[in-house]
């Protein structure tokens, strides 16, 4: 029975004008954002060409990850030059910074696109699954059959999963084989793999709002107020809560702002400097209380915003299409935790050169050793954070659908 | 006639369930907004007073002329309508190794924010059926059965269902200000105020815009089922693509040099390049130098020279000569490369302007993109104020620079020989930069293409919701 009703529901969407909408902007849609940051990538690896450190150099730059195809973020801040001298680390930032028009909109890559516009797919597949059905008094006809509802119900959502996923996963992967024949863009097997997991968590994102529309859905008597009661769950869910859940945990962990930071580094250095002229102390002696003082207020702001990150993501999640993104970025190697470690690396690199520096004053600058980040492995990714961020959203998913089959037990079919 | 039909549209607005979601939403979505752009204005106000004390207490031990631009630099102070609208002011900074990456993953939520997503949406929400679904119903035939022209019931049902909208709007907003103002220590001018009035006057036009280009969707479809699926994907083309797609767009078509690769450029011309030409300057200058004074060539030790100079007037001249010959060579290069570094870096600032001009252009094709721009510049949050802001720092930085002028050659005169570059100096007397909010006037010119092209997308979208139903089937 559940099988007639896999297809009853995908032969329905097939002849719909919904179907075509929907499906069009949105393969519309990953094409484009594939397309658009495609070419920001190569236009960054052409940067990245030309600013790459020669031998010896002690500047450390981290090509761009292909993977930010897919999900940008952090990618651009990972992607900066670092350059180590005796007075710290001097950050040259990319292209970006110059237009101001790009800090005013988010990026539009295939993360934004899954998170903002398939989601709202998902619920307008959703949102009349059971009402209209009601009102068109099919419902009754139905469920007169020898149907259970549990059936009918897993029917439905088996049958716009498929009707969701199926064009949704031919366009990725269309896009994906163009990728593919591109030689300037080389995915590594661990990126493919890491590829694939962000493409299957889409899939349980989809999953999620699906459950939800079916939920809210079987909840109400009129396919309209469902409408409305979805889109305004879907603005909170998307928009409000995890933008807002990021200044709300601000506010309650202290943390050093940036600028005071880069005002006390640049403090710290200067002070040496004259004090260096001023003839108190050796050299050696200066450029170690330089780099001391820098580790410190590295350390010391680490730990701080830590916990900011770790609360803000906490609060986050109470959507979860905070967990979808933080997931989805730790996974393709451009999120926060991510960058952490990457940061991390440069201190490192940093005091290797300046012990080298120490260690023979007349060598020259040109022997630093070349600076190389290596990734953090996809198992130790997931065991921090982004296996937990796709067990929350499977299972409020899940949770959905189970409420679904409540209320639609319960639904009163007349 | 019209007014029986304004009302029935704001009666069948008030009393209807989304009305309800509505209001719920805005009332909590923006008091808790408010509340917690004041508090972080507020932090932001207190980091800022305490960095500036930090900056006093190095200056008093260790404020010396070399590298001070490190240290005393012209800074955006945080201004009271962070407190609504944020711009770009958030702390990302991709400049310096500590940056704050979290609003990069979520960008913050403010009144623009409300305003152009959250409003917009609910426009759609509330107009996708007023064509459309009345016909469903069946009241549109029962309607225009009485002595009403079509144009009159459209031009009511934009006009009371747009003025709903704006009901729950207003008065979440009331509730956001009074969370403003019970916070002390958060002082609105008048041009603030002047300013929220201006750009509740966008919004006006900006919802209004979206609810005519709700009722144009409607009046094209015959199902409402239908035309919330077409409003939808207008909204999400509308709102959520344009605008992100616009700045990499522009960056296709008009691209611009890679900021590293600038910087590094002028770097090799101030630094090694000048030092070749420097070297190559100097050997030419001392060429005819060493022709004209001989006595320049002989080897001798630095003691062996002094003493000569004091004895020889001849010598002193020639050694003077050459001194003057090695300054003038080095300045030379100096001013010959000054000029190249000049050339190199306003050609990437102009290529970088360009780009930012087409960003700007192709993403006001959007309403979105406009409203945000036109409340950011009425807020001194947007582009017209950075720039604003660059020509503030840019005279402060010649007052200074004047100062430092003056200071050196009072260290000079007190002590010649003294390494006037390294030794710490009092700078309590120093201007200081202070960042004044430009005039609402000048604000408002600036917001003034915005507010006429709102008017303009909604006459259109106003015009084909006329045209549209006035053909409309309504049987």
């Amino acid at each position: 029975m559940t099988g007639t009703i896999v297809r009853k529901e995908i032969m329905a969407n097939l002849l719909s004008y919904k179907f075509y909408v929907v499906i069009l902007l949105a393969a519309v849609l990953v094409g484009t954002s594939l397309f658009i940051a495609t070419r920001d990538y190569k236009d960054r690896l052409a940067d990245y060409s030309l600013i790459r450190p020669k031998p010896g150099e002690p500047i450390a730059v981290n090509p761009p990850n292909p993977l930010a195809i897919f999900a940008k973020g952090l990618d651009e801040s990972m992607a900066r030059s670092f350059e180590i001298s005796s007075i710290g680390i001097t950050v040259r930032a990319g292209q970006k910074s110059a237009n101001a028009v790009f800090a005013f909109f988010p990026t539009p890559d295939f993360l934004y696109v899954a998170r903002v516009v398939v989601s709202l797919v998902a619920l307008l597949f959703g949102f009349d699954q059971v009402s209209r059905e009601k009102e068109g008094g099919t419902l009754r006809l139905m469920l007169a059959n020898p149907a259970s509802r549990g059936s009918v119900l897993l029917g439905k959502w088996l049958g716009n999963f498929a009707s969701l996923t199926v064009p949704f996963l031919l366009v990725s992967a269309l896009g994906v084989a163009v990728l593919a024949l591109d030689p300037a863009i080389r995915f590594s097997a661990d990126q493919a793999l890491r590829l694939a997991i962000i493409l299957a968590l889409t899939l349980v994102y989809i999953a999620f709002f699906l459950s939800l529309g079916i939920l809210v859905s079987a909840l109400t008597r009129r396919a309209s107020s469902s409408l409305v009661i979805l889109l305004f769950v879907w603005a909170l869910l998307v928009f409000v809560l995890p933008n807002l859940g990021t200044l709300a945990a601000r506010q309650l962990v202290e943390v050093p702002s940036v600028r005071a930071l880069s005002e006390k580094r640049q403090q710290v250095w200067t002070r040496e400097v004259l004090l260096r002229i001023r003839g108190e102390g050796d050299w050696a002696s200066h450029i170690k209380a330089i780099s001391a003082e820098n580790d410190a207020l590295e350390a010391d702001y680490r730990v701080k915003f830590d916990r900011l990150v770790a609360l803000s993501k906490n609060i986050n999640r109470v959507s979860p299409v905070a967990s979808f993104v933080y997931a989805a970025t730790e996974i393709a190697g451009t999120g926060i935790g991510e960058e952490g470690a990457f940061k991390r690396e440069i201190v490192r690199y940093k005091n290797g050169i300046i012990d080298r520096m120490l260690a023979s004053p007349d060598a020259k600058a040109a022997d630093a050793p070349a600076f190389r980040y290596a990734y953090r492995p996809l198992d130790r990714v997931l065991a921090s954070g982004a296996l937990f961020d796709i067990g929350w959203l499977a299972a409020c998913g899940i949770l959905f659908f189970a409420l679904s089959y409540v209320a639609f037990v319960r639904y009163d079919v007349r | 006639m019209f007014k029986t039909m304004v009302k029935k549209e704001i009666l069948g607005n008030i009393l209807s369930f989304r009305f309800v979601v509505t209001l719920t939403l805005l009332l909590v979505v923006v008091p808790v907004t408010t509340f917690v752009l004041t508090s972080d204005y507020l932090k932001k106000v207190s980091d800022a007073s305490l960095r500036r004390a930090e900056t006093e207490t190095y200056l008093r031990s260790y404020g010396h002329f070399n590298r001070i631009g490190n240290i005393i630099q012209a800074q955006m102070p945080p201004i009271p309508s962070e407190t609504l609208v944020r711009g770009l002011s958030a702390d990302v900074n991709l400049s310096e190794f500590d940056d704050d990456p979290l609003p990069v993953m979520f960008p913050l939520v403010d009144l623009v924010f409300v305003v152009t997503i959250l409003m917009s949406l609910i426009a759609l929400i509330f107009a996708y059926d007023s064509v459309s679904g009345e016909k469903e119903d069946g009241t549109l035939k029962l309607m225009l059965a009485n002595g009403l022209a079509r144009p009159q019931v459209i031009l009511a049902k934009i006009a009371g269902g747009g003025l709903t909208l704006l009901v729950p709007y207003v008065m979440s907003l009331v509730v956001g200000l009074v969370v403003i103002l019970v916070h002390p220590g958060v002082g609105w001018s008048s041009a603030d105020w002047g300013a929220l009035g201006l750009i509740t006057v966008g919004t006006v036009l900006y919802v209004l815009l979206f609810y005519a280009l709700g009722v144009f969707i409607s009046a094209r479809h015959q199902a409402s089922s239908a035309s919330i699926m077409t409003s939808l994907l207008a909204w999400v083309v509308l709102v959520l693509v344009v605008p992100s797609l616009s700045p990499y767009i522009a960056s296709f078509l008009s691209p611009t040099p890679s900021r590293i690769q600038v910087e590094r450029e002028v770097n090799r011309l101030g630094d090694t390049e000048r030092d070749d030409l420097g070297r190559k300057l100097e050997a030419e200058r001392m060429r005819d130098v060493l022709a004209k004074y001989p006595i320049l060539a002989e080897k001798m030790s630095e003691a062996d020279r002094k003493r000569l100079i004091e004895r020889d007037p001849a010598a002193r001249e020639a050694f003077e000569a050459r001194r003057k010959a090695v300054q003038g060579a080095w300045d030379e290069a100096n001013r010959i490369q000054g000029e190249k570094m000049t050339a190199v870096r306003n050609a990437a600032a102009k290529k970088e302007q360009a780009q930012t001009r087409l960003a700007r252009t192709i993403s006001m094709v959007s309403p979105l993109a406009v409203f945000t721009y036109l409340a950011t510049d009425l807020t001194s949050t947007g582009m017209k104020n950075a720039e604003y802001f660059g020509r503030l720092s840019g005279v402060w930085g010649q007052a200074f620079s004047d100062y430092e002028q003056k200071k050196i050659a009072e260290l000079q005169a007190k002590d010649p020989a003294t390494d006037w570059w390294n030794t710490a100096v009092d700078m309590s007397d120093r201007p200081r930069f202070e960042y004044r909010e430009e005039a609402l006037g000048a604000r408002v010119q600036a917001a003034l293409p915005g507010f006429v092209l709102l008017l303009g997308y909604g006459l259109v979208f106003f015009v084909l919701a006329y045209v549209s139903f006035l053909r409309y089937d309504i049987r």
